[in-house]
């Protein structure tokens, strides 16, 4: 994949497509890198790995673009953040291993499969599982690192306890290897890890994964970059476009019914879930990813 | 708030300008490059500059955050810190050793 081939229109393609994305994602508060790139490949025609490395860059952007309304309203548990990304990082690591090993179709394939699996988490409701907890978690892990915290709620500030931390930082190791692997934000695994294992309320979890997952993608995106693994021309109009997209996701969140939005979102993976099985398929067979 | 919760928040207010203003200046750099090659002015080098940037800004916020422990002399999240900025070094290293592997 040359970059200095491309014209004007694919950079404006590409800065749109990715504004697009970015936008959709955040309209659901997740990150819009699990639909860049099953677009750059289905209909861009880019190598899966020049976009997984340009949908990384895009990952770190939309983390650090939306970080500061999250810090401000303290709604980011930093000393959790932090602890749950010595896993993710290392997770990372161990994606970047891998990615050079593991044959495209596969990497297809994959992606497929945390689509659906998105898809899925889509349609189902996040309970709130958060609550005044009285079980001490068995390590004692999150009292040493006084990791428990409060947040602003309606003018009140609510204590949480942060459960299960070893269970969590298991799972936190798997979204950093998937995230290196595939180049998205991961949400499919971290909301149970976040939800169902460390029991936090949904606001923190929201705020504190999405400063996690910039450190997370910079330990994988650092070393493609370094590699020469990541296209400057690629993931440059694709970084830009995601900022905008999710400047305009967070006003565009008010406005539209969240239940359509979610059916709408789930149609939309499914359908990019079988295009990536398809692609993944034709790769096995030797063909092009066409 | 209690003068301790403000004090405790102020790291949070530090990182919140940095990534704001830190995104501002990845974006700025990165569309001056993408509109030089627009023009058709050589700006490769400068959107690869953009991009770094954006990879950077996360590695900043550790080192910030590195600081306002030690200053805290909380020592266990010093600890916890500095391993991931270990380990996101780890990957740098990585990443330039495999740079001129056959693989690629």
């Amino acid at each position: 994949m040359g970059g200095s081939d491309m014209g004007p229109g694919f950079v404006l393609w590409l800065f749109a497509v990715s504004l697009g994305a970015s936008a959709l994602g955040g309209m659901l508060g997740m990150a819009g890198g699990i639909f860049i790139v099953p677009i750059l490949t289905a209909f861009g025609h880019i190598d899966i790995r020049t976009a997984i490395g340009a949908s990384l860059v895009s990952v770190i952007a939309c983390s650090c673009g939306s970080a500061s309304p999250f810090l401000k309203g303290g709604l980011v548990n930093i000393r959790l953040a932090f602890v749950l990304e010595t896993t993710t990082t290392l997770g990372a690591l161990t994606g970047v291993l891998l990615a050079g090993v593991i044959p495209t179709a596969y990497l297809f394939m994959l992606f497929a499969l945390i689509l659906a699996l998105s898809a899925r988490q889509m349609l189902t409701r996040r309970g709130e599982t958060a609550g005044a907890a009285t079980t001490a978690d068995t390590w004692g892990w999150a009292g040493a690192l006084r990791l428990d915290g409060s947040y602003p709620d309606r003018g009140q500030r609510v204590a949480y306890r942060v459960q299960r931390l070893p269970l969590g930082m298991l799972l936190m190791y798997g979204a950093g290897l998937i995230s290196a692997l595939l180049g998205i934000g991961s949400g499919v695994l971290k909301i149970p890890a976040m939800d169902t294992a460390l029991r936090l309320p949904i606001k923190v979890s929201s705020g504190t994964s999405n400063f996690m997952i910039g450190v997370t993608a910079t330990a994988s995106a650092g070393a493609y970059f370094l590699r020469g693994d990541i296209d400057p021309a690629v993931a440059g109009p694709v970084a830009l476009g995601s900022v905008v997209g999710s400047l305009l996701g967070a006003r565009i969140l008010m406005a539209v019914s969240n239940e359509r939005a979610r059916l709408l979102f789930a149609v939309v993976l499914v359908a990019l879930a079988l295009r990536m099985a398809l692609s993944g398929y034709s790769v096995s067979l030797g063909g092009p990813s066409e | 708030m209690s003068k301790a919760t403000v004090k405790a928040r102020q790291p949070e207010l530090l990182l919140a300008g940095l990534l704001r203003y830190g995104t501002w200046l990845a974006s700025g750099v990165t569309g001056l490059g993408l509109a030089m090659s627009l023009v058709g002015v050589e700006g490769d080098q400068v959107v690869a500059a953009g991009v770094a940037l954006f990879i950077a800004l996360p590695v900043l916020r550790v080192l910030v955050m590195l600081g306002a422990f030690l200053l805290n002399r909380d020592y266990r999240l010093v600890i916890v810190t500095t391993v991931v900025l270990m380990t996101i070094l780890a990957g740098l290293v990585i990443g330039l050793s495999l740079s001129n592997s056959p693989a690629h």
